[in-house]
């Protein structure tokens, strides 16, 4: 018969065996660790021979690319502008219209209606890169090239015409509150037919100016910039949703109780709450767009300047992940030249622009939970 | 502010949630819509006897004394196209050297136009590349060639302001008077019976390897290396990050360690997917040289880092989900803490962990930067299960890229492209539904 008490040898062998078992999986884990130095030593390691050779001006401040002429220039300024200028770009799609969603799916919807949205984000989030790629190539820039002009017209009716007429109708509103009962109707009225009839100018004149418009090429900035913002948007909405869901119900119901309707509580209560996780959100998106490849490359143009001016969005772009893409075919042949590092280079700017996103929105995050737990 | 512009505000600030919610959706279906609609299209379409051709030669496919008939019937009902060439240019060589100059453009011209609509002209020395060998296999794209054969494209740059606008000419306007006259509409007309069009299923696409770059066959080399790819980085994540999760949720106390753990596992999900392309160049084929050159050994290795955190989190997620009670039962019942994880937590955790494993397969299947510095080929054949150590190999992300952005003939091979892009998205997009089917189910059984 076995007895209940194990002998001290069994109990040292257990003990030795679940510390080396402990300590394997800590190695194992660690390797996530080991990968993110390695990723830093080798691209910095092949980025630096470029800062060497070339020096750090002419990259940042020229815009000069020419890395296969007798002398090679690398100013890659208009790289760093291209990707400047679709990451805004997509954040200006992605951010009102996911911040607008999160607060859609968290206090609107009913939860039966939820199952039916959260695959939506799923699926839009899941598509291949390339395929949105391919999109923007085939479908997307051929439509703006030929109907651009007319598309931006009647999106800026869709967008400006609700607004618009929201604006007006709260404005005087406000404004006649201050009136006396009688004269109150016939002055809103008034203030209505005057605000509404300048907007409705105003509406028409840029309706007709962007239907003038002629788009050169459909492969420029603001093609790339919708569909890079439709990419990073479920990444904004479910970051963000976790974050609004996280702001307790207590101050929900304290707000309504206190006579809130359901826009003012969320506005004036929930988002100021959960504005760190929306913040985080917010970057994340972002560098979902700025690390993003096979859009950019597809569908940017592909032009190394700068749009003139330099927020011009229907001017094709080139950015600095399609650079690397493109170029290291090339440049592979001749592994150790300019113009292979200065790729490496590139690839450091993007590595380090992630780290200290991704640094801010972790202490965000942790900031907030801290609050949240205490 | 009074009570009724109070509720407006609220009305329309709803309405604009929802207006949000519906943009999303709107999106969803105008990116898909013409995926599908025209993927299919690489499967399902109108063939002409060319295609039919292709098939019976090149695979043996279909009823061979059928298949030669119909090939005989369109022969005859090509005959005089052939015959109206060969005796303009008889005529032509009796003719003056005034005259031969004249229609010596036109009539090469021509007779490019007709041998890509309808193959190569009968008693020419066969050409060497495939895509001359057949005419137009398809119907709609035969269509394209007969307006290219019956007119001509000109372009009009007289106004320097502008673009140049392009202007269709007949050719036939270049032969009036000529032997050739009667050519153009007997094309035109008689199209249907020399390439006699017919609905075809040619499911095959997705078996057959591809012929003279994609001009003609399947796509099976790229299935086949998305497969290779994808098991493969799984193989390489799934242990290390169901290890790393085990040891986050069970093992680690809170510590400063792994708190910098834990932001390294965040900061490599925010790697961008290029530069984890050239970290594979540099670190897995140039200092760690597990290939020569790329290999799909390497692209596996690639991805399986880049898909790494997803699984981590994921599997932490699934194991932090299972009762504690589990596994203070089991130690009650005098497992050690290993015994505890393996046999209670990790079956219990098993449904979620796979959902998160499914979703980064279908990351993994779909990502293209990583793989183009370390894997990825353009053309290539299916590769024999050996030879992912050494060898690169086509994919679907790739050839999508490669064959819409830097093949010589895009437009001709657009049915190609479409076909690959929807088979990527409907596998991608059948791992997810397949995961938001399981997570459904999970949590129905976790509420009981």
């Amino acid at each position: 018969m076995p007895s209940l008490r194990l002998s001290h040898r069994t109990r040292l062998r257990q003990r030795i065996g679940a510390a080396l078992g402990s300590g394997l999986l800590l190695a194992v884990t660690s390797l996530s660790m080991l990968a993110v130095f390695f990723i830093f030593f080798f691209i910095a390691r092949d980025a630096l021979p470029f800062f060497r050779l070339q020096g750090m001006r002419e990259f940042f401040t020229s815009t000069h690319w020419y890395p296969s002429a007798g002398e090679a220039e690398f100013g890659a300024l208009a790289m760093f502008v291209g990707s400047g200028l679709v990451t805004m770009g997509a954040t200006l799609v992605a951010v009102p219209l996911g911040i607008a969603a999160a607060v859609c799916l968290s206090d609107v919807i009913p939860f039966s209606l939820r199952q039916f949205v959260k695959p939506v984000i799923e699926m839009l989030a899941a598509i291949p890169s390339v395929a949105y790629g391919f999109f923007a190539l085939v479908v997307f820039a051929p439509l703006l090239q030929q109907q651009g002009g007319h598309l931006l017209a009647v999106a800026s009716w869709i967008l400006g015409l609700p607004m618009a007429v929201l604006g007006i109708v709260v404005l005087s509103d406000v404004v006649t509150d201050r009136f006396q009962d009688r004269s109150r109707t016939a002055v809103r009225m008034i203030l209505m037919a005057l605000l509404g009839g300048g907007t409705l100018a105003g509406l028409a004149w840029v309706g007709h100016a962007l239907s003038a418009l002629k788009i050169a090429s459909g492969t420029n900035a603001l093609n790339v910039s919708i569909i890079l913002g439709i990419m990073a948007l479920p990444t904004v909405v479910s970051v963000s949703e976790d974050a609004l869901q996280a702001v307790g119900r207590e101050l929900r119901e304290g707000s309504y109780a206190l006579g809130a309707t359901r826009a003012e509580m969320v506005v004036k209560t929930v988002l100021p709450a959960a504005a760190g996780g929306i913040l985080a959100a917010v970057i994340l998106g972002i560098m979902r767009a700025i690390g993003e490849t096979m859009v950019v490359w597809m569908a940017s143009g592909n032009a190394a300047r700068i749009p003139i001016p330099w927020y011009n969005m229907l001017d094709p772009v080139r950015t600095l992940t399609a650079t690397i893409a493109g170029d290291m075919g090339e440049a592979d042949h001749v592994t150790g030249s300019a113009r292979y590092h200065v790729l490496f280079a590139m690839a450091l700017c993007l590595l380090v622009f992630s780290f200290v996103c991704n640094f801010i929105s972790e202490g965000i995050v942790r900031r907030a939970r801290k609050k949240a737990g205490g | 502010m009074r009570l009724e512009t109070r509720k407006l505000l609220d009305r329309s600030f709803t309405g604009s949630g929802i207006l949000a919610i519906a943009l999303m959706a709107a999106a969803l279906i105008v990116l898909l819509a013409p995926m599908f609609t025209r993927g299919a299209g690489a499967m399902f379409f109108t063939a002409t006897i060319e295609h039919r051709r292709l098939m019976l030669e090149r695979f043996d496919r279909g009823n061979r004394p059928q298949l030669e008939a119909e090939i005989e019937n369109a022969r005859k009902a090509r005959a005089p196209v052939y015959r109206m060439l060969a005796d303009f240019e008889k005529r032509l060589e009796a003719g003056d050297a005034a005259e031969r100059r004249q229609y010596e453009k036109p009539l090469q011209d021509l007779k490019k136009a007709i041998r890509t609509l309808l193959g190569p002209i009968p008693g020419a020395p066969c050409p060497m590349l495939m895509r001359d060998q057949y005419g137009q296999t398809r119907w709609d794209r035969a269509q394209v060639k007969l307006s290219h054969a019956l007119y001509r494209e000109e372009w009009d740059y007289s106004d320097p302001t502008r673009s140049g606008i392009m202007r269709l000419e007949p050719r036939a306007a270049d032969f009036t008077g000529t032997k050739l006259d009667p050519i153009f509409p007997y094309l035109e007309q008689n199209l249907n019976r020399m390439l006699l069009p017919r609905r075809t299923v040619y499911w095959q696409f997705l078996t057959d390897t591809s012929f003279d770059s994609h001009f003609f066959g399947g796509i099976w080399p790229e299935i086949l290396g998305t497969f290779y790819l994808t098991v493969g980085a799984m193989l390489f994540a799934l242990p290390l990050g169901l290890i790393a999760a085990i040891y986050l949720t069970e093992y680690a106390r809170e510590s400063r360690f792994i708190e910098i753990l834990r932001t390294c596992i965040s900061t490599l999900a925010g790697v961008p997917s290029i530069v984890f392309g050239l970290f594979g160049l540099a670190f897995f084929i140039n200092t760690l040289k597990v290939s020569s050159s790329k290999s799909v050994l390497a692209g596996a290795m690639t991805l399986a880092l880049m898909i790494l955190p997803t699984i981590i989190r994921a599997a932490e997620e699934a194991i932090r989900a299972v009762p504690a009670t589990y596994k203070e039962a089991a130690l009650s019942l005098g497992a050690g803490r290993w015994h505890a994880v393996w046999t209670i937590i990790l079956p219990a955790a098993l449904p979620g962990i796979l959902t998160g494993t499914v979703i980064s397969m279908g990351r993994a299947a779909g990502e293209t930067a990583p793989i183009i510095f370390t894997a990825a080929v353009s053309v290539g054949k299916p590769l024999a299960l050996w030879q992912v150590f050494t060898q690169p190999t086509p994919a679907l992300s790739w050839n999508i890229y490669n064959l819409a952005t830097e093949h010589e003939a895009v437009d001709e091979i657009r049915h190609v492209q479409y076909g690959l892009v929807l088979i990527l998205v409907s596998l991608v997009l059948i791992l997810n539904l397949a995961a938001i089917f399981m997570r459904a189910r999970i949590s129905k059984r976790l509420r009981g």
